[in-house]
């Protein structure tokens, strides 16, 4: 580990078993706070169950997991989520029969303005101000992905493209110390790849550190400041992209079979 | 005798939840309609076995009317299969109320004459217990040889583990789970008739009554999964008899359903994991 | 006809308190419970044992107190809210789907053969009787406007319903509710506690089922196995899904629908001569169709779910469409 500097996500030891197979075995690494970090890995890797182990979705055999100082084992999905940390889905999970602004709007979570009591007894003109405050601030990211002219559409009525920004979007709403997401490019139009490119940079500026598992590792390569490559549950290798190309380790994983983003299929 | 009643019935839900992914809530009217066609058949001929052959015959029609006129056309839309699961809750109210307006509301006796007990090992047996148990466990060893060992249990396993996997593997999953549900409704149909017979009288909603303990043991031994079904139902079938079931029949589902939650309780599957068991053993 | 329509309209009123209050549970939190009918049950059996008073033998059931009215009705509430924190909490932990369904359709039937069987509890088969119309001595209303004084009370109080429910519909708690309908793991993600919301709109929602239950013992003015079955929740389900989902405006339509036009108007239909029963089984067979047929073609229901429509134009908003 030779990241310097601030620590978003500190991950040691990580451990999951299904049965007889090791989905995860002992995965170690690191992500620097302000930073885009790849993760990536042949299919079966354990990109995947990485995630569900760090965001709470799965509980670890063993390992832990230490986010902005704070450790992680144990907690349910939601309490992580209230600490900071955002995960994605492989596929958009969008809420469908919520439109848009619906989905950007509720990405944020405020217990005080979400109890029960509140929404039957509280008083309209009390809460009426954050409410406008927030649509406008929702309106603002829309309007920043180009999807302002559907904040009032089902969601559920968007391409897979739209769905994404709009998870995009969502995580711009949350405001997240670190999010996670998983394959953002599946399912996308690459001709839209620039577009992610920019919203990833989007959320750097905006204080939000990334981790990002892709298989598209021409876009790996246009984001990431620093990649870490697993196979077979572990960690096998990282540093920035281009160190990797010549690691036999990563190139033996991939069957030697690694695009250039500047000749794509050569 | 509750035993094999039950696993039938129990095992022919499974088959039908395998296939389709669709716990079928209608599946206690399969049960009724088979009972009413052996009452029905048996009053015209007078013959038995005639009576048992129209209890599966319109048992296995009616499962097959039931996927082709309702489960098969959501499933078809991809429709969730909760939904479709609800419908299936309004199908058995409409059928239930169609016997109603057809046979009336009230109770039918069935009695067929089952000549003297007579005394093997340690219980009293009845021809007619013999009958029951001794088809039952024919029925399931068919029942067993044609999912393990033929080309068609061969494709139904293959639906249900995964149906367009199976389809893009040249089966053809649409006429598998059509023929699956008729067989299911055949087995089904036939434990309406031994039910029947074994209990002396029925009503409409004599079926819905004996599919929630059905439910309960196929639930509790492994929806989708034939043998564990089985299994699942000779244990619920057992214990219901020994709990002396037979003197106050009203605890009788409380005490199934006692059974299903402990069960469920104790092998929770986690928060995330999908609550669908589909893999058939 | 003026009784008939008082009659009629009290208890729309009645199932329209429940039907908001299993839309709750269903329409928002997406949880198909087949327990629902039984907190209206206990809800009703409740109000009478708490008001009714102590019954000579072989009558015999718990508490026999003599509360008035509205305590009872509260008291009663909080029980059905009670029982279903309990099944709650074991069903909504891990079970989702037809696995939840399942479990609570188990519940309603335990409850049902205890209500049946188990005398001591609410006096098995022969149930409760002898809640004949509360509050009318304390307010002094005479036997033949009591009815109307009734109506008023139920029509009242399924105002105050509706209007709680306009507000959770709206409110953010409301939209968080949904959003667990629609991907809870989503909603997990972004921070919603789903167990305890789901929990909490679970609680609601049978707590609705209890006052509607509460109103209907009043009604009844008694309480037994043959007032109820655990599958009346099923033409609850019927109201909602052809009035809305989500939509409490659908809702009460749905109500109006299912138990006002297709209950009333098969109470007209004449008997055929030799075949007692089958204008009585109709009603469950049209309601059993309109469940399948509005699940295949129209399941949003005759009035769709409302969500906000925001209608500020951003000055860029057209120029920056995709």
């Amino acid at each position: 580990m030779t990241a310097a500097g601030p620590v978003a996500l500190d991950v040691r030891g990580l451990s999951k078993h299904f049965g007889g197979v090791r989905a995860v075995d002992d995965c170690s690494f690191i992500a620097p706070k302000g930073k885009v970090t790849g993760l990536i890995g042949p299919n079966g890797a354990g990109k995947s169950t990485a995630i569900d182990l760090i965001s709470g979705f799965k509980l670890p055999d063993a390992g832990s997991v230490v986010f902005e100082g704070k450790a992680l084992q144990g907690l349910s999905p939601h309490r992580i989520s209230r600490l900071g940390l955002i995960r994605t889905f492989q596929t958009p999970r969008e809420w469908r029969e919520l439109t848009v602004l619906e989905n950007v709007v509720l990405a944020r979570w405020d217990e005080s303005r979400e109890t029960f009591w509140r929404g039957v007894l509280g008083l309209r003109q009390a809460g009426r101000e954050a409410t406008l405050s927030e649509l406008s601030e929702a309106r603002g990211i829309l309007q920043e992905f180009g999807l302002i002219a559907l904040r009032n559409e089902r969601a559920g009525n968007l391409s897979g493209g739209q769905k994404r920004l709009v998870e995009f979007a969502r995580i711009r709403m949350a405001k997240p110390q670190l999010v996670i997401l998983d394959e953002p490019m599946g399912g996308v139009n690459p001709v839209l790849g620039e577009r992610m490119a920019l919203a990833i940079e989007g959320f750097i500026t905006a204080g939000t550190s990334v981790i990002v598992v892709e298989h598209n590792l021409p876009f790996i390569e246009r984001v990431t400041d620093h990649v870490v490559v697993m196979s077979q549950g572990s960690v096998i290798a990282n540093g920035p992209f281009e160190s990797l190309r010549s690691n036999q380790a990563v190139v033996d994983a991939y069957l030697g079979e690694m695009p250039t983003y500047e000749q794509p299929g050569a | 005798m509750t035993a094999a009643i039950l696993s039938l019935s129990a095992v022919a839900f499974t088959l039908e939840y395998a296939v389709t992914n669709v716990a079928n809530l209608s599946h206690g009217e399969i049960l009724t309609v088979g009972a009413y066609a052996a009452l029905v058949v048996h009053q015209r001929t007078g013959s038995a076995l005639a009576a048992a052959l129209a209890a599966a015959a319109a048992g296995g029609l009616l499962a097959l009317a039931m996927h082709a006129a309702v489960v098969d056309r959501f499933i078809r839309r991809g429709t969730p299969t909760l939904v479709i699961f609800i419908a299936t809750l309004g199908l058995s109210f409409v059928i239930q109320n169609l016997l109603v307006i057809r046979f009336g509301a009230a109770n039918v006796a069935y009695t067929i004459p089952s000549g003297a007990p007579f005394e093997l090992g340690p219980f009293l047996w009845t021809a007619v217990d013999l009958e029951i148990i001794v088809s039952a466990l024919a029925i399931t060893a068919v029942l067993y040889l044609i999912i393990s060992h033929t080309k068609f249990g061969k494709a139904l396993r293959a639906v249900s583990q995964n149906r367009e996997l199976a389809r893009v593997s040249g089966i053809n999953a649409d006429v598998v789970a059509s023929a699956t549900w008729f067989l299911a409704g055949l087995v089904a149909g036939y434990a309406g008739f031994i039910l029947a017979e074994s209990v002396g009288t029925f009503n409409p909603s004599f079926g819905f009554g004996f599919f929630l303990i059905t439910l309960t043991a196929a639930v509790a031994g492994g929806l989708g999964r034939a043998f564990s079904t089985m299994v699942g139902a000779i244990i619920v079938g057992i214990a219901l008899e020994f709990v002396g079931g037979y003197v106050s029949a009203g605890y009788n589902l409380a005490f199934a359903f006692a059974i299903l939650a402990v069960v469920i309780l104790v092998r929770p599957r986690g928060l995330f994991v999908n609550a669908r068991r589909s893999v058939f053993e | 006809m003026t009784q008939y329509l008082v009659s009629v309209l009290t208890e729309g009123a009645i199932f329209g308190i429940m039907a908001l209050g299993l839309n709750v549970i269903w329409g928002w939190s997406g949880d198909f419970d087949l327990a629902y009918y039984g907190y209206v049950a206990l809800g009703a059996y409740m109000t009478l044992v708490l008001t009714i008073g102590r019954q000579p033998p072989p009558v015999q059931y718990i508490l026999g107190l003599e509360l008035p009215y509205p305590v009872a009705v509260l008291l009663a509430v909080a029980s059905a809210m009670a029982l279903a924190l309990v099944i709650g909490l074991i069903a909504l932990r891990h079970l989702r789907g037809i696995y939840f369904s399942i479990v609570t359709l188990g519940a309603v039937y335990v409850l049902y053969a205890m209500a049946g069987q188990f005398v001591p509890l609410f006096n098995g088969y022969q149930g409760l009787s002898g809640l004949i119309n509360p509050m009318a001595d304390a307010l002094g209303i005479d036997f033949n406007s009591y009815q109307y004084f009734f109506l008023g009370l139920a029509i009242a109080v399924f105002l105050l319903v509706y209007f709680f429910m306009s507000r959770v519909s709206s409110s953010r708690f409301g939209l968080a509710l949904r959003s667990l309908r629609e991907d809870e793991r989503a909603a997990a993600a972004f921070g919603r506690d789903i167990y305890r919301l789901k929990l909490k709109a679970y609680v609601l929602g049978a707590g609705l089922g209890g006052l509607g239950g509460a109103l209907f013992a009043a009604y009844l003015s008694a309480f037994n196995t043959s007032a109820w079955a655990p599958l009346e929740t099923v033409v609850l389900y019927a109201a909602i899904l052809v009035g809305g989902r989500g939509n409490i405006r659908g809702v009460v339509l749905g109500v109006l629908i299912v138990y006002v036009l297709i209950e009333e108007s098969t109470r007209f239909l004449p008997e055929i001569p030799g075949h007692p029963g089958i204008v009585l089984a109709l009603r469950p067979i049209v309601i059993g169709a309109a469940l399948v047929l509005f699940l295949r073609f129209r399941p949003q229901g005759l009035l769709p779910e409302r969500h906000y429509v925001d209608r500020v134009q951003p000055a860029a908003a057209e120029a920056n469409a995709p």
